[in-house]
């Protein structure tokens, strides 16, 4: 341990700020040894510069820790934050490592310069065999690097009990905040006092698990339940809200707010005639004239809630703005300039993903998951912004969890985890729920689309299509949750 | 946890025995709580500069640091009236108001940690979230939120979540039994897709039929469509950087507006009214003075469109409009200006006070005469001179206020919009008892051109005040009011003007320079050239003001009695007979 006095050593901005700094000085580096040979002027410059700053960091902190956790680095600890200037950056050496199989990387005080080539050599060097962690090793002990100590990534060992404990964190998080959303939005139809804490609670839970277990989260908004929409979609446009807005890079406390205003997004709806909204069938003019009330009631009502240290201006906007087009037409009608805001942009197109793909009171048959997501992207009539359809894309993948695909080998499958890998998110991990003649499994098979046959490089498996899991009487949920 | 040491945070190189309490630092631990109860206290009693605040905050400093010398971290216990530490007590306090321990318990912490660098950065931002936590209304926050929301790096916390109790994991119903090959076939030969047939065989079972090709669009499987590149990336920064600066509540503001002209929905008109009521008093106590004045004017534009509100709504926004001019709010806002609370633009006040109804004039008037504020003054009397404009009638009433500070402003408003029914009321004002409302009807006589009122300003000029006699003499000359010309011819060569001062002397001669014009250069020639008897002049400051004011008269023979004395020896004269000759005032 290094001086515990030490101002820097407890700013978690200082460990934000080095741990930038480390892993774009690791990619820099590695990219110059890809393209250089190692005498040449960049490559060397680019060590000095890694070298550099670990060495500051090993005198402030006595030792330098780097593991990543899924999507996220950690840095002696500190989760570092992904923004727009660095995911890829992120991305890129997550993967480097990724493929040895190394989840952790540690730099012993003592580490020379010169250990730094052979290092990175065997980094940029292809996996080997069936385990490559451990040819990894091999190759490093023959190398002068005797200053770094690796560290398995845990996925294989401990996949089962992380995976089993992260869903049940989800669960929590979820259950409790669709029965948060239940309460609060029930007083507010019953016009009695709302508790904005208990919201406040709820969405701070979304936002850390968000954070921390994300896929989890996100596999929990395929739990609709008909009879609750109005309390599970709220939460789903919260939760996928702050996905998309996890990957535009804004801050804990920006997710919060961002968080807070998609969870009410809807809260004029409480406003309406429960019998319109529980409405089957198509609503006549009358009826939808009324229900494009909702965001104004949703900006009016939330000036009756206590509970926010301010008025809650930014939560205003978004439950007035959701259903505004990017152009800001669609509703309610401008007269003064107005342009919808970012938050309330991702919100709407949280909201239209949710609304979709769900079975609601006038949609016996939800959207394929898939067909969602382009549709939005594609067609501008809908209003989305294009760029945040792509980051909940990016987000949730071609083929979001929950989606029931038909793959080329006439096997059904329910895709439950989407491929961190950016160019290969039409291929993500599945779970294969019938056989080729269409006989349930007992126990569904996890597949990862992105396997390829290793004589032609081939796809062991691709999706052909998507279907409609309700067709089936799947519910994907079953394989998720 | 399995490893004792970690679970007490003894560093286990130390000479510690985690199994020996006597090796403990328990003396260091509870210093260190008794230390953090103290600083809190000083947090609640003082400003964060206050020296005492100060030292408590450094002690709370070094216990820390004295600590980590012998632990790694500092992970304890929290009850409901004590906070332990490996069993052991290391903090109590019977009396829940001020004890940590419970402040920690009713909301669910049951253990938390320090961790070494707390010291450095977050130590008072911890002690702000607790002294927050101990006044917290329970429906809006808990010490959890704002915890959360503090994201203290070096301080961890773990709780029940009270909330949470009787919340069930989903548990999923029903059975699915699908019959999927049925499905399958079907959906594979109803859709058109050319691989159907292909399909339909594979399920019938023929191995040898061709592999399926996956039906996804290229274009799907084209990273540039849902992969966000650099450009869009920055687009996206700066989308979020416009988002944290963008100005809500103008957009908020924009939206009830929005809805509230539209006549269709009078309940709603109501509700928006009374948010906007609200709002008003908030804006204001914050020195959003830009957002009031927005409300303001956009309610009067309303009140004024009379397709917008039906009566019941118009009363509604102008009794809002009334309640907000009313004495109280306003002797409120001028109270906030001049206690320094809020501190706006004067353009910014300017244009709030501006949309004020006539309740406000008195209490504006009042104050723009009282305040001792050089800059709030001008906005304050453009403001009333602004309502006044709107008003005509309530300034008539004020001009019979008891009070001379409002009489005084109320005079002065009414000569700056020209107020000619208040012509009557000067002469009667010119001679009220208090000064400030006769210096004040001076200055409307001359705004309005009274010449009702001029009789009563030549009586001024015989005033005991000195300020009530100069005032005078400029009105009269800016009235030029000839008839007065005869009491001024008497005032210049009296005794009473070498009595009086430079100013005064000045005013009373460029008034008679004014007022006489042709016919008083020769007295004037007189004062400034001639010698009387043995030879003597007038003074000095006689002579220069006879200059100025045949600087005045501007006919040629004023010029020729100026051009003798060009010469002159005395500066002060010679400078009164330049300016004169150059034409300056």
């Amino acid at each position: 341990m290094g001086d515990a006095g030490s101002p820097a050593r407890a700013d978690g901005a200082f460990l934000q700020e080095y741990g930038r700094k480390v892993l774009t000085g690791f990619y820099a580096a590695l990219r110059a040894l890809k393209f250089y040979p190692v005498e040449n002027t960049t490559v060397q410059q680019a060590i000095d510069e890694l070298h550099g700053i670990i060495t500051e960091l090993l005198e402030i902190e006595g030792g330098v820790e780097l593991k990543v956790v899924g999507d996220f680095f950690f840095l002696n600890e500190t989760r570092l934050r992904l923004d727009l200037t660095n995911y890829s950056t992120f991305g890129s050496f997550s993967r480097a490592l990724g493929e040895h199989e190394i989840g952790a990387v540690q730099v012993l005080e003592g580490m020379g310069r010169e250990e730094w080539a052979p290092f990175l050599s065997v980094l940029l060097r292809n996996a080997e065999g069936d385990r490559p962690f451990e040819s990894f090793l091999a190759r490093l002990d023959g190398s002068p690097a005797h200053h770094v100590v690796l560290e398995k990534a845990k996925e294989t060992l401990q996949t089962d009990l992380e995976a089993e404990e992260s869903l049940a964190a989800a669960k929590r998080t979820y259950t409790q905040s669709v029965k948060v959303a239940n309460g609060v939005l029930t007083d507010v139809r019953m016009g009695r006092a709302v508790n904005v804490r208990k919201v406040k609670r709820a969405v701070q839970g979304i936002v850390d698990q968000v954070l921390s277990n994300e896929p989890s989260l996100v596999a929990m908004t395929t739990l609709r339940d008909f009879d609750e929409y109005t309390f599970t979609h709220s939460v789903n446009v919260c939760i996928f809200s702050v996905v998309i807005g996890q990957r535009l890079g804004l801050t804990r406390l920006q997710l919060y707010e961002l968080g807070l205003g998609a969870l009410f997004h809807d809260v004029g709806k409480m406003k309406m005639d429960p019998e319109l909204i529980t409405k089957t069938g198509a609503l006549d003019d009358e009826e939808w004239a009324q229900m494009r009330e909702h965001p104004t009631e949703g900006l009016l009502l939330l000036f009756k809630l206590h509970g926010f240290a301010d008025v809650p201006y930014r939560q205003m906007l978004t439950a007035y703005e959701h259903h505004m087009k990017v152009d800001a037409s669609g509703y309610p009608a401008n007269k003064r300039a107005r342009l919808p805001s970012l938050f309330s942009r991702i919100v709407a197109v949280a909201d239209s993903f949710d609304a979709a793909t769900s079975v609601r009171s006038y949609q016996y048959e939800p959207w394929p998951p898939d067909e969602v997501l382009k549709e939005m992207r594609d067609n501008p009539s809908r209003g989305m912004d294009p760029l945040l359809v792509k980051a909940l894309i990016n987000a949730t993948g071609v083929y979001p969890v929950g989606t029931l695909v038909i793959l080329d080998t006439l096997e059904l499958a329910v895709v439950v985890q989407s491929n961190p890998n950016l160019d290969m998110l039409h291929q993500p991990v599945v779970k294969v729920i019938s056989d080729a003649v269409g006989v349930p499994l007992a126990e569904p098979r996890t597949l990862d689309l992105s396997e390829s046959d290793p004589v032609t490089g081939d796809p062991l498996r691709a999706i052909i299509k998507t279907t409609d899991a309700n067709k089936y009487g799947v519910r994907v949920a079953d394989y998720l949750v | 946890m399995s490893d004792p040491a970690d679970a007490s945070g003894v560093a286990p190189a130390g000479a510690i025995d985690w199994e020996d309490p006597s090796t403990l630092p328990l003396d260091e631990v509870r210093d260190l709580f008794q230390t953090l109860a103290k600083a809190l206290r000083a947090y609640q009693l003082y400003d964060e500069n206050n020296p005492v605040y100060k030292r408590f905050v450094g002690n709370l400093r070094e216990s820390f640091q004295g600590l980590w010398g012998e632990v790694e971290r500092l992970p304890v216990q929290v009850e409901e009236d004590r906070i332990t530490w490996l069993r052991e007590e290391v903090y109590r306090s019977e009396s829940r108001a001020d004890s940590l321990a419970f402040l920690f318990y009713k909301d669910g912490v049951r253990e938390f940690t320090f961790l070494p660098g707390i010291e450095d950065v977050e130590l008072e931002p911890l002690l702000s979230v607790l002294q927050r936590a101990r006044n917290l209304r329970p429906e809006s926050d808990d010490l959890l939120t704002i915890l959360w929301e503090a994201d203290l790096s070096r301080f961890q916390y773990h709780y029940v979540d009270v909330l949470a109790e009787g919340i069930d994991s989903p548990i999923l119903e029903g059975d699915t039994q699908p019959n999927l090959r049925l499905i399958l076939t079907g959906e594979l030969s109803l859709d058109d897709i050319p691989e159907a047939d292909e399909a339909a065989a594979q399920v019938a079972g023929a191995e040898q039929a061709a592999p399926l090709r996956p039906k996804v669009s290229a274009d799907d499987l084209n990273p540039t469509l849902y992969s966000l590149n650099a450009r869009e990336m920055e687009q996206l920064r700066k989308e979020l950087d416009r988002e944290m600066a963008r100005d809500l509540r103008g957009d908020v503001l924009a939206a009830l507006f929005d809805r509230l002209e539209e006549p269709g929905n009078p309940g709603r008109q109501t509700q928006i009214l009374a948010i906007l009521r609200t709002l008003l008093p908030n804006f204001l106590s914050r020195g959003e003075i830009t957002a009031a004045a927005t409300v303001l004017e956009e309610v009067g534009a309303l009140i004024r469109d009379e397709r917008r509100f039906d009566g019941a709504r118009r009363a509604q926004a102008g009794a809002m409009v009334e309640e907000i001019s009313g004495a109280d709010s306003i002797e409120e806002l001028i109270r906030a200006l001049q206690d320094g609370s809020i501190r706006p633009a004067p353009r910014e006040l300017s244009d709030f006070l501006r949309h004020l109804g006539a309740g406000a004039l008195e209490p504006l008037i009042r104050a723009a005469e009282e305040t001792e504020e050089k800059e709030l003054r001008p906005v304050l009397r453009e403001a009333c001179r602004g309502i006044a404009a709107q008003n005509r009638v309530a300034i008539l009433a004020l001009l019979e206020s008891d009070e001379p500070a409002v009489v005084a402003g109320a005079t002065r408003v009414a000569g700056r919009i020209q107020l000619t029914e208040a012509g009557t009321k000067l002469s009667e004002l010119l001679s009220h008892e208090d000064e400030r409302v006769q210096l004040a009807a001076i200055e409307a006589a001359v705004n309005l051109k009274a010449s009702t009122a001029a009789g009563a300003l030549e009586a001024a000029l015989q005033h005991s005040d000195r300020s009530i006699r100069m005032a005078s003499a400029r009105g009269l000359a800016h009235l030029r009011y000839k008839p007065a010309e005869r009491t001024l011819r008497q005032v210049i060569t009296s005794k009473q003007v070498r009595q009086a001062d430079l100013s005064e002397k000045i005013a009373f001669f460029e008034a008679f320079g004014l007022l006489a014009g042709a016919g008083g250069v020769s007295v004037l020639d007189r004062m400034l050239n001639s010698r009387g008897f043995l030879g003597r002049r007038e003074s000095p400051d006689v002579r220069a003001c006879a200059a100025l004011a045949l600087g005045k008269i501007r006919t040629a023979a004023a010029r020729k009695a100026l051009e003798t004395a060009a010469k002159e020896d005395d500066p002060v004269v010679r400078s009164a007979v330049n300016r004169a000759l150059r034409g300056e005032d």
